[in-house]
């Protein structure tokens, strides 16, 4: 899976649970969960676990204390795939 | 220094599926979780301790600006129901705050503080105005002497609540 598809795949698994579609329209890699896309921090577990589920890997709780923006998901996803 | 946080609970009810798989086990600890599964009515449990995280994740972060997701750090205890309010502490790392919660049919809400003895001087503030942030984290500015007064909002659905000492 290359950069483009993971953030597309990544788009896709958040675009439920935004509150601000224009951050969403505009999302970078340094679009912040919270402040931008202004998801829920109740949510935020549901995009870790849809996260999980999609990319089939598990997300330790060091990993998920840094999940607030995309750049950090797309980090994560990308360290977690390459162990598989 | 103050945090706190209001869940509405119809919203709450729309917005999340606490029942899911692996929901419980990435923001609550056993013991938070043992709460949950004893409680009379485990969905307000749910929304009880973890408005409590979030109020004293707010003091946390405006103390050290670290900012994070990390919900198991921040582990519930000593919880308390005195004349229908309920207290309880909120311990991460060496740091414990105080928390007080009030819970209606329609929303839970909780304030965090550092000291107990805050509790007595607690203000909400009626509106936004003169309200700034700094870093994500909002102030009220004084406008007599421009000091600058640490404030927590917290808005869910149908309330919103903006405290300060």
């Amino acid at each position: 899976m290359n950069r483009e598809e993971t953030i597309e795949k990544l788009k896709g698994i958040v675009k439920p649970y935004i509150q601000n579609q224009e951050a969403f329209d505009n999302l970078t890699e340094s679009t912040d969960f919270i402040k931008d896309l202004q998801i829920n921090s109740a949510n935020l577990v549901d995009v870790i676990l849809d996260i999980e589920e999609e990319f089939d890997i598990v997300i330790d709780n060091e990993s998920m204390e840094r999940m607030i923006d995309v750049k950090s998901a797309m980090e994560i996803i990308e360290t977690k795939l390459s162990k598989k | 220094m103050i945090g706190n946080d209001i869940v509405d609970l119809a919203l709450a009810r729309k917005e999340s599926n606490w029942k899911r798989n692996g929901f419980l086990d990435k923001i609550f600890t056993t013991k938070e979780q043992l709460l949950i599964s004893n409680a009379e009515n485990p969905e307000v449990m749910v929304w009880n301790l973890w408005s409590r995280k979030e109020a004293a994740y707010k003091i946390y972060n405006r103390k050290t600006q670290i900012r994070g997701y990390f919900p198991l750090q921040l582990e519930c205890f000593d919880l308390n129901i005195i004349d229908g309010i309920f207290f309880g502490k909120v311990v991460i790392k060496d740091l414990i705050y105080f928390t007080k919660t009030e819970i209606t049919t329609q929303f839970v809400h909780t304030i965090a503080v550092e000291n107990v003895q805050d509790f007595d001087t607690i203000k909400t503030l009626e509106n936004r105005k003169n309200i700034q942030k700094n870093n994500g984290i909002p102030s009220y500015l004084e406008k007599d002497n421009s000091f600058l007064i640490p404030i927590s909002i917290s808005h869910h659905g149908r309330f919103e609540q903006i405290v300060s000492l």
